[in-house]
């Protein structure tokens, strides 16, 4: 693998933003918060009754195309912010690109920029990655 | 009625039980999933489990930490950031100790109608032998109407 600063990371879609998932994943972290299940909830705040998709998910396409791109175990931090939500119904796509590259211990490490993106190009993940990338094979 | 600064400065310093979580193969199955991909090869639990492991494993609740803040579950809260540090691979059935606690406060000024109280929580996850296995930072707003009326 070999990578260099201003490489484009392969994308990670998700097709369709499901309420089905997002229920599933209220129940796993115990959420109380109703944006992510009660349609009435998000029409009161304004969101006009689409369900919002949980950070950690959105925060998970994103690490998903990491690993996909570098290997399961190749993330050592990410700082990620949110600056816009994901709905249900939404096609996502996580993006990314190298900014950076160090060595460590005689490992290398890509710093990246990434993020998610909705249909309609709003970002909604803006995230800084810190990625082992597997030792070279040329 | 809103929470007076003084209150909520005062959870600075405000340290959770701390416990220990194991990530079941059920959860890491359901979790992944969701995130669009079938569980990770050998053992190994997807890293957006950070979240809720280390939230429920350090002995607080999403509803706790809403509470603290003296905020509805209903109430307006958005995120400031998450900042994951990520030292060994999380793995399914692995026992992890976890301890942290509200490391930061900051209440805005006034914007508009509104101000927000931003809290910032750090969790730091272990091995049973004490091995460092990630330090979990996450920072929400909590978004404060004035007409609610705040103590003072």
């Amino acid at each position: 693998m070999k990578i260099a600063v201003g490489d484009t990371i392969p994308p990670f879609e998700m097709e369709s933003v499901t309420p089905e998932r997002m229920k599933t994943v209220a129940a796993i972290f115990r959420d109380p918060f109703p944006v992510h299940w009660d349609r009435d909830a998000t029409r009161a705040m304004g969101f006009e009754g689409r369900l919002l998709n949980q950070s950690p998910i959105n925060l998970g396409y994103v690490l998903n195309m990491l690993m996909a791109w570098a290997g399961p175990t190749s993330v050592r931090r990410i700082r990620t912010e949110f600056p816009e939500p994901v709905f249900d119904g939404d096609t996502v796509r996580a993006g990314g690109r190298v900014v950076a590259l160090s060595t460590d211990a005689g490992q290398t490490l890509a710093e990246c920029e990434a993020w998610l993106e909705r249909q309609d190009g709003v970002r909604s993940v803006a995230a800084r990655a810190w990625v082992v990338l597997p030792e070279s094979t040329d | 009625m809103i929470p007076s600064e003084l209150a909520m400065r005062a959870l600075v310093g405000h340290r959770f039980p701390g416990g220990t979580y194991r990530i079941e193969h059920w959860e890491n199955f359901l979790l992944s999933e969701a995130t669009g991909v079938a569980p990770l090869p050998d053992g190994l639990a997807h890293p957006a489990h950070l979240f809720h492991v280390a939230i429920n494993g350090v002995g607080t609740s999403i509803r706790e930490l809403f509470e603290l803040a003296g905020s509805a579950p209903g109430a307006p809260v958005s995120i400031a950031y998450y900042d994951w540090q990520i030292h060994s691979p999380l793995r399914e059935d692995e026992p992890y100790t976890l301890s942290g606690g509200i490391t930061e406060f900051e209440r805005s000024e006034q914007l508009g109608p509104s101000f927000r109280d931003t809290f910032t929580y750090e969790i730091n996850l272990a091995s049973m032998s004490g091995e460092p296995v990630a330090q979990v930072s996450f920072c929400w707003n909590f978004w404060r109407t004035s007409e609610d009326g705040a103590q003072t």
